[in-house]
């Protein structure tokens, strides 16, 4: 269980600080950064970028308009993708390749669905939804959980499985062997946070479209 | 079979798991998602213009078939890793 649960590294106050939240904070100082420097050198790089993920955004939702969406899925676009792209760096291991972290994301997907969806329609009216076809309300409450553990194990099993076998190879072939495993894992860590991204747009978008 | 300590037969019977259970959970998932990419190529071909979004389609479903192999894939790395029985026997 030592390679696959984080370790705790130091403690603060009383509270244990494992390798994890060391990561997480390596991955926001990186995020910051970054953003300030775009944004004094190449401001049309930032505004691309934005454009990028609204466009993605904008394909999936069939809403009028995406501005009150925008800054949570953007926000966990480029939070995974970066967090995802960290593992490539000597001594940090991906925030993402511990279970803790992707939980905490599904969390927020979950909550920001029902939040917004009765945001917009009213609570009776949200809660009516679910049970149209009466029979159907305890497959859509078994939905809602599944939802949130695919999310969840979607992107812990790739990336962990990634850095697994990046591990595993390094240990055996150290020279060169290990990085073509490398690459693949920064592609599928890409692929995995658009992939993040388009689902959680999916479902806000389908709990706040009115179907007529 | 049952003269076998306990340890070598978890051991023996993981191994043997494992092996059937990344042969089937990785070829499946490859021959049902080779079938979409097949469905989504004759689309593309029909009709041009709708390529942008049999792409987008594309992509998230088969993010969403490799979802289960990967949940095949994280058992199993789980049972060889870290495997729970053998810790709890070793206590």
């Amino acid at each position: 269980m030592d390679a696959i649960t984080p370790r705790i590294v130091i403690t603060i106050l009383g509270i244990p600080i494992t390798s994890t939240v060391i990561s997480t904070w390596v991955v926001m100082v990186i995020i910051m950064v970054s953003v300030i420097l775009i944004e004094k050198y190449l401001p049309t790089l930032s505004d691309m970028i934005g454009d990028f993920i609204a466009d993605i955004v904008n394909s999936i939702m069939g809403v009028n308009t995406i501005d009150p969406y925008l800054p949570v899925l953007g926000a966990l676009a480029i939070f995974i993708a970066v967090s995802n792209s960290a593992g490539m760096f000597p001594l940090i291991s991906a925030p993402t390749s511990d279970i803790n972290t992707t939980i905490a994301l599904s969390l927020v997907v979950f909550f920001a669905v029902h939040v917004y969806g009765i945001q917009s329609k009213g609570l009776a009216k949200y809660l009516k939804e679910f049970a149209d076809p009466i029979f159907l309300l305890p497959l859509e409450i078994v939905g809602q959980f599944s939802r949130t553990l695919s999310l969840t194990l979607r992107l812990f099993g790739n990336i962990l499985s990634g850095e697994l076998i990046a591990a595993i190879i390094f240990s055996l072939v150290p020279l060169i062997a290990p990085l073509p495993l490398v690459g693949l894992g920064l592609l599928v860590g890409l692929l995995q946070a658009y992939v993040f991204t388009s689902l959680a747009s999916l479902y806000i978008s389908s709990a706040v479209i009115t179907e007529k | 079979m049952s003269n076998l300590s306990p340890e070598i037969l978890i051991t023996l019977v993981t191994i043997i798991v494992s092996g059937l259970g990344i042969i089937l959970g990785t070829s499946i998932p490859a021959i049902v998602e080779g079938r979409a990419v097949l469905k989504a190529l004759d689309g593309i071909t029909r009709q041009p213009e709708a390529a942008n979004d049999i792409r987008t389609t594309l992509l998230i479903s088969m993010a969403l078939l490799e979802s289960t192999a990967i949940y095949v894939l994280l058992v199993i790395l789980i049972l060889l890793f870290a495997n729970p029985l053998i810790d709890l026997l070793v206590v």
